[in-house]
């Protein structure tokens, strides 16, 4: 009986042993993770986006009865609201009228011109229209996935929405791709102000208005400037919109993305067949 | 033996609800809404499910189950790989070590106590995240995220009672 029981007494303690030994061994894996996450290595980076892959067409399916909900609330309120935005829409129709007539008569003449100075046009950008299936924004990341549904999109790729650059393409999967929003603090972009020309990266940190850093120390900024993106890299080209100065302080200047990024149903994955210095990077990583 | 058969599925039905509800609860949670508030300020359930089974079903959702809900986190999320991981364990560390102070306990202490953890916890994963970035992430955001995170865990707890007590019967 005493035999039995230090038996049992011995085993409970293995037991015990284990657990703690199962538990530090987690997280040195846990430690050991972020690290070869750190190094952004292939393998992280094939294994993750085949993840995505895995777990995204879950989500996909618990997106529709949310979404279901979401249209039934969205049509009650819109009845409301009927008749002010027919109202506003013949406005702005009128007024589109207007510029569109404008916008051919620059056309023309940007043709003339172009042709005078024997001007070699681009070749125009294609793109995939993908569906916002998760979204993530909060004080360690901000993201989203897309569904492409097979279409070709590489990495370092545009994502734009009706208003402006939302961010762009960081991992994809065959179904599936990771959009880095450039609130995240992964993304830096090469931007300008519009009007003055003056040149800066947009970098991400996590808050919902991300700064806009190594500009001149003379440069003439002012709340409400227009920022683009500036092309510098040769990853996105020069002119999308991306938002609009917030805030001016003495060590920061803060811009507020035109995309609502909280509300981003679709999104265009635009391929500029720019890849610039992306092209070096997954070179250097093969 | 058809009785042998159904009993083993209902035995391993029960095994794999409390993982199931998490992983189901967990994705749920990162469905686009057309709520910018919530969108950028969500409740951890990750942490939500790992304190409520933690504490009441410890034989049914052990560490394996823990490092899975926070693996998966990783995939979804575009936080760096493992820092998911690694605060879920904390949780798991705090709450096996305390656990004997809030049994039997009324609900307000178990959220109290709830509140508290949740806290340390983000606040790991807040520093590590930190330090692999080498710059402080906004704490204003995560602040707001700790108090929406608190204030849904009766809301969540009382789903994921419920789905205890109807299907999760202890064993004899």
């Amino acid at each position: 009986m005493k035999r039995r029981r230090s038996l049992f007494i011995h085993l409970s303690h293995i037991r015990l042993l284990a657990q703690k030994f199962a538990l530090v061994i987690l997280f040195i894996s846990a430690f050991a993770l972020m690290l070869v996450n750190k190094t952004d290595t292939v393998l992280i980076e094939k294994t993750s986006s085949a993840a995505t892959d895995i777990v995204s067409p879950v989500i996909d399916v618990l997106v529709i009865p949310a979404k279901v909900v979401a249209r039934f609330y969205d049509y009650f309120k819109d009845l409301k609201e009927i008749h002010a935005d027919n109202q506003r829409l013949k406005e702005e129709n009128r007024k589109l009228n207007n510029l569109f007539d404008r916008a051919r008569a620059l056309e023309i003449e940007n043709k003339l011109l172009a042709d005078l100075l024997n001007y070699v046009t681009p070749p125009e950008a294609s793109f995939v229209t993908a569906r916002v299936i998760a979204e993530e924004g909060d004080a360690f990341s901000h993201s989203i996935v897309a569904y492409i549904g097979g279409s070709k999109v590489r990495k370092g790729q545009v994502a734009l929405s009706d208003k402006g650059v939302v961010g762009r393409v960081d991992r994809m999967g065959k179904m599936y791709a990771r959009i880095i929003l450039i609130t995240d603090i992964n993304s830096k972009i090469p931007v300008m102000v519009e009007k003055t020309r003056v040149r800066g990266i947009l970098s991400g940190d996590n808050t919902t208005t991300p700064k806009m850093i190594f500009i001149p120390l003379d440069a003439e900024i002012a709340i409400g400037d227009r920022i683009v993106t500036s092309g510098v890299a040769g990853v996105f080209p020069a002119g999308l919109p991306v938002g609009k100065v917030v805030s001016l302080d003495k060590n920061e200047i803060r811009i507020k993305p035109f995309s609502n990024l909280d509300q981003l149903e679709y999104i265009k994955l635009v391929d500029y067949g720019l890849s610039g210095a992306l092209v070096d990077a997954d070179e250097g990583a093969e | 033996m058809s009785e042998d058969i159904d009993e083993n599925i209902t035995s391993l039905f029960q095994r794999i609800l409390p993982l199931a509800t998490s992983v189901l609860l967990l994705m749920i949670s990162y469905i686009p809404l057309d709520f910018s508030l919530f969108n950028n300020i969500r409740p951890a359930i990750g942490i939500i499910c790992v304190y409520f089974w933690v504490n009441h079903r410890p034989d049914l959702f052990n560490l394996w189950s823990v490092y899975f809900l926070g693996l998966l986190d990783d995939i979804i999320s575009a936080s760096p790989f493992g820092s998911n991981i690694l605060a879920l364990l904390v949780l798991y560390v705090l709450i096996t070590n305390t656990s004997r102070f809030i049994n039997a306990k009324p609900f307000i202490v178990t959220w109290y106590w709830f509140a508290l953890l949740s806290m340390v916890t983000m606040l790991a994963r807040w520093l590590v995240v930190s330090v692999y970035y080498s710059q402080f992430l906004p704490l204003t955001i995560l602040g707001f995220s700790y108090l929406v995170t608190a204030a849904a865990y009766p809301l969540v707890s009382l789903l994921l009672a419920y789905i205890q007590n109807r299907w999760i019967q202890d064993e004899e």
